[in-house]
């Protein structure tokens, strides 16, 4: 597909702001890390090879102990597989991930269930970043928090611009009665608080639904409520580029609606929302842990670093390293999206480019 | 029976709101609400419309062969070392919603100050000698000088003390009985609960004289002087305008109490904090029994909402004492190596108690697919590993609950044992039930290809690690627990509408003679007809809500037994019963029996002082009974201490005198 040259203008400018285009990096590359994440954190083995065959057993079935000639029916502890067939001096082997705790399982330190301190800071081996209040590890509910996080706020920003950019489009296109009766309604809908709307919506549906269901009804919840604010800029923008020449011609030469707002309008429009793309990753972010803080946000056990920083507020004195990796990792992540859109914004800085006005 | 921790927070978020319409709308009627009502006429009339049950008779009328008893023989409680005066800090997760003490949101966690750990009733259960004697339990004098039981005649009764005094000085007669049925029975009140205990419950009230007045019950049974003594009665004079304005006519006035403490206007600072006052020249602060209790003058309560904010302030002193029964806080947030313990300021006192334990556990509803298969439900008690969490979470603190009615004493079951963690034995039941492969997830399938899944509800949010730790354990033996954590008000809610699968929650019990059983397994609770004429299921049955026989239990024989139970008058007789139909749930396996917690853990500064032996046997938590004091020198001493850097001999203490062997 060949770009626009200005827009190959502008992605060239972004790559000339350093800090924007290395957060850039570092942030896609964690993106594509974590779609391998059981690769890497996990406490399944990568792989195993007993009694001459091969398994593999990241991404299949659940594989029993008695697979591996252990005594039980459940899955596999692969750590304790691999000290044995080590202490036997067998010909078997078993090849763990890097960091080999997954985020749900609960290890005794000191023979209870309390938080062990990082392996740096003289904690148990393994946990790099120590474990929470039920001994589960925190660097693996970290990471995998962080794929929940970052996938549920792409597919928020991505619902609510479709929504958002669609009705701003159409007011701004239409104008007139249609306009104003719609600027009322999102008045209106922008003024109904949205927490107590997701606390009410939650304490409704059926617990039956799968967590799946639960997560994609948080998320409805989130776009219905959220895609008011951008409305108000499309509109502005279609209605600035509506008394253009080019829009004229357009309906001169006979092109449907849908042709000219997103074919015509929306190219010329599309820089102000890029600039605000990375931020609104940041409030979904944002949102997200605030409401895994408050308890209506992911159902549990799901991994998330709003639940880690809960935990972590209540523990400051016995287990400060809860609260300051989960806060260090959501500092991190939000300054990255921001260099971003920082960058972004520069890049795309409608005053630098335009040709006309 | 109460849910434990729901029910102090009984009303939820919008009742919150509801309180403040009801707030407002007491304003807006202030004027208004100086219209005088003196419903004495219609009380007469209610006394006339119901000659059976409130009769009048003369001091001549008492029979003469009444064996009168006061109690005064049984062992003092609380300490003659106990220091009157000063004020005791602590704290709120709440604001009151009201001060009412029934009605809509009056079950707070409020109620023990303003009425159940205040309150004088007539006669009291000893809190130490709890043993069942041959006329029930032990009682000592409250507001009854003396009183008298008469089995054969179902009858108890009382001797209103000459000098007791409501706190607003009126004295304390045998009408006030007589108004505080017709007080709880009445609709203004809106308590379903209160109208209908009140009037299936007893059979009569009968005055003789301003001081005499005996009770009536409709049947004999053991604990019957427990059933009156423990009645307490309401203020005529102050609900003279009791109607239908109720609720917002008495939202904030505070109650006149028989009890030591009372709650002047200006202490009621809305949200933020409140006191109570001890009231002046009490009348039972010479009784034996009462007077080295009630100590503090003030009892100050700030809302504090949050509970590690609240240990903060606990350590720095702006609050008396904190409850450190959770293992974390007793080990980890304040552990006897702490500075303020080892420098003696602040004292770590566990005690053993012993009473009807809150049934912490599996609720499985019966009613729901699969869960209606024994053979499911017994691998589902195999599958918990509840030792792992009393060794792991509580660190061995706990102890396992092996029937659903222990601490009853006599009338628990002496041998039966809950069943313990075992995979073996639970997937040896999951394939009885027809469940023999496991999926690609390691959860066992059916031949239908369903999944042996169930939802695990809880409304405590404190105790969910508790889960996430069952969960663990219960996958290994192929059965997959999906944990939901609801806030209090909804868990609870969800509850009695039968709408859950599994429930880890507790009901509390309060310290009775004998287990109850009509409530959580009669199926009278769980349906409406629940059986055909012959004593089969009704297919038809129609599931019944609102009530507490959250498993669905539905037993035909059982039925029979508890029926029985019920009215039965001999003690051993219902012990035998109690033992059978102990039996026949563990066979029937919808409780998975959690854990029970014996003891409670304190930590309080040094200044408050307490009796050598800590609490009495039946004392739930600290300030109940309010054995306690507030030494103001000690106080004045280790505020210096603190600020010098002065220490004294550290105390951290166990009192196992009541523990129970397990």
């Amino acid at each position: 597909m060949a770009l626009n040259p200005l827009t190959v203008k502008k992605l060239r400018r972004f790559r000339s702001i350093r800090r924007g285009y290395v957060s850039f990096l570092v942030l896609t590359g964690l993106i594509v890390l974590s779609l391998f994440g059981e690769l890497l954190v996990n406490s399944r083995a990568l792989a195993v090879s007993y009694e001459g065959r091969l398994h593999f057993p990241t991404y299949g079935a659940n594989l029993p102990g008695t697979a591996f000639g252990l005594g039980y029916s459940y899955e596999t502890n692969y750590r304790e597989l691999k000290k044995k067939f080590a202490a036997e001096g067998s010909k078997n082997w078993v090849l763990m991930p890097p960091f080999q705790f997954n985020a749900f399982e609960n290890t005794p330190y000191q023979n209870v269930f309390k938080p062990a301190p990082p392996s740096f800071m003289g904690g148990p081996e393994g946990h790099l970043l120590g474990t929470d209040t039920t001994g589960r590890d925190i660097f693996a509910r970290l990471f995998f928090g962080f794929r929940v996080a970052i996938f549920f706020a792409l597919a928020f920003m991505a619902l609510t611009y479709v929504v958002g950019i669609s009705v701003g489009c159409m007011m701004g296109y239409f104008g007139g009665v249609f306009d104003l009766i719609v600027q009322r309604l999102i008045e209106v809908w922008s003024n109904i608080p949205f927490l107590y709307m997701v606390i009410i919506i939650f304490s409704v549906i059926p617990s039956t639904l799968s967590i799946p269901a639960r997560v994609g009804i948080l998320l409805v919840v989130m776009v219905l409520f959220s895609w008011t604010s951008m409305t108000y800029y499309m509109r502005t923008a279609t209605y600035r580029e509506k008394a253009r020449d080019y829009t004229s011609a357009a309906i001169v030469i006979g092109a449907g609606t849908g042709r000219i707002i997103f074919n015509h309008i929306l190219p010329n429009t599309i820089s102000t929302v890029v600039t605000f793309m990375p931020f609104t990753i940041v409030s979904a972010i944002t949102a997200v842990t605030a409401l895994d803080f408050l308890g209506f946000g992911l159902p549990a056990p799901t991994p998330s670093m709003g639940e880690l920083l809960k935990q972590g507020t209540q523990t400051l004195t016995t287990a400060p390293w809860i609260v300051s990796s989960a806060f260090a990792a959501l500092v991190f992540i939000l300054t990255l999206v921001t260099f971003i859109g920082e960058a972004v914004r520069e890049a795309f800085d409608p005053k630098k480019f335009t040709t006309y006005e | 029976m109460n849910q434990v921790l729901p029910s102090l927070r009984l009303s939820g978020r919008w009742l919150l709101a509801l309180a403040g319409v009801f707030f407002l709308v007491g304003c807006g009627k202030k004027k208004e609400a100086v219209v005088e009502r003196d419903n004495t006429a219609e009380v007469k009339a209610y006394y006339a419309a119901n000659p059976n049950f409130f009769r009048f008779a003369t001091p001549a009328d008492l029979p003469k062969d009444l064996e009168w008893e006061n109690g005064a023989d049984l062992p003092e409680i609380g300490s003659p070392a106990a220091k009157k005066g000063g004020t005791f800090y602590t704290f709120l997760q709440d604001y009151p919603r009201t001060l009412r003490h029934v009605g809509p949101d009056a079950n707070g966690s409020f109620r023990p100050w303003l009425l159940d750990d205040v309150v004088v009733q007539w006669a009291w259960r000893h809190p130490t000698k709890t043993d069942v004697g041959p006329k029930g339990f032990h009682f000592f004098s409250g507001l009854a000088s003396e009183w008298a039981i008469d089995k054969a005649r179902k009858t108890v009764w009382v001797r209103i003390e000459p000098n007791a005094r409501w706190s607003d000085g009126v004295p304390i007669t045998s009408d006030d009985m007589l108004f505080a049925f017709y007080f709880w029975r009445s609709k203004y009140i809106q308590d379903p609960w209160y109208n209908n205990f009140y009037t299936t419950n007893f059979a009569g009230i009968t005055r003789y004289d301003s001081h005499t007045f005996s009770i009536t019950l409709p049947e004999d049974r053991p604990d019957m002087s427990e059933r009156v003594l423990k009645l307490y009665p309401q203020p005529a004079h102050f609900f003279k305008e009791l109607g239908d304005d109720f609720l917002e006519r008495y939202q904030w006035r505070v109650v006149p109490t028989p009890g030591a403490y009372t709650i002047l206007p200006e202490d009621i600072d809305k949200g933020r904090s409140i006191t109570l006052t001890r009231v002046k020249d009490w009348w039972a602060k010479d009784k034996k029994n009462w007077r080295y209790r009630f100590n503090p003058d003030k009892i100050r309560f700030s809302v504090i909402r949050d509970t590690p904010k609240s240990f903060e302030a606990f350590k720095k002193g702006e609050i008396d004492f904190f409850n450190l029964s959770l293992a974390e806080y007793w080990y980890d947030k304040l552990p006897d190596s702490d500075p303020l313990v080892q420098s003696g300021l602040v004292q770590k006192n566990k005690f053993y108690h012993d009473f009807p334990r809150p049934t912490f556990g599996l609720w499985m509803n019966t009613n729901r697919p699969l869960l209606d298969n024994r053979e499911v439900r017994v691998g589902i008690q195999y599958a918990t590993n509840w030792q792992l969490v009393i060794d792991k979470f509580a660190r061995g603190d706990w102890q396992r609950m092996q029937t659903g009615s222990d601490g009853y004493g006599e009338f628990t079951h002496p041998t039966l044992r809950s069943r313990p963690f075992s995979i073996e034995k639970a997937l040896e039941s999951f394939a009885k039930a027809g469940f023999t492969t496991r999926g690609p997830d390691g959860v066992l399938v059916n031949a239908k290809g369903e999944r042996l899944s169930f939802q695990l509800t809880t409304g405590y949010e404190a105790l969910k690690d508790v889960l996430t730790i069952l969960r663990e354990e219960a996958l290994k033996a192929g059965v997959e627990l999906r944990i939901e954590v609801l806030d209090g008000t909804t868990a609870f809610k969800k509850l009695r509408e039968k709408q859950h699968d599994i429930s880890y929650t507790a009901f509390s019990v309060s310290p009775e003679m004998y287990p109850r059983y009509w409530e959580d397994s009669h199926s009278a609770n769980a349906y409406d007809d629940a059986f055909r004429p012959d004593g089969t299921m009704n297919p038809e049955r129609k599931l019944k809500t609102q009530t507490n026989n959250v498993t669905s239990t539905a037993i035909h024989a059982l039925d029979q037994k508890i029926i029985a139970y019920d009215r039965s008058s001999g003690a051993d007789e219902m012990k035998k019963l109690a033992f059978e139909m102990e039996e026949m749930l563990h066979e029937h396996a919808a409780f998975s029996p959690g854990q029970v917690v014996p003891f409670m853990r304190i930590g309080s500064w040094r200044w408050i002082g307490y009796p050598e032996d800590f609490h009495v046997k039946l004392g739930k938590n600290f300030t109940e009974w309010m054995l306690f004091w507030v030494d103001e020198e000690k106080k004045k001493e280790t505020l210096d201490a603190r600020r010098t850097g002065a220490t004294f001999p550290p105390v951290i203490r166990t009192y196992e005198q009541y523990k129970q062997k397990n």
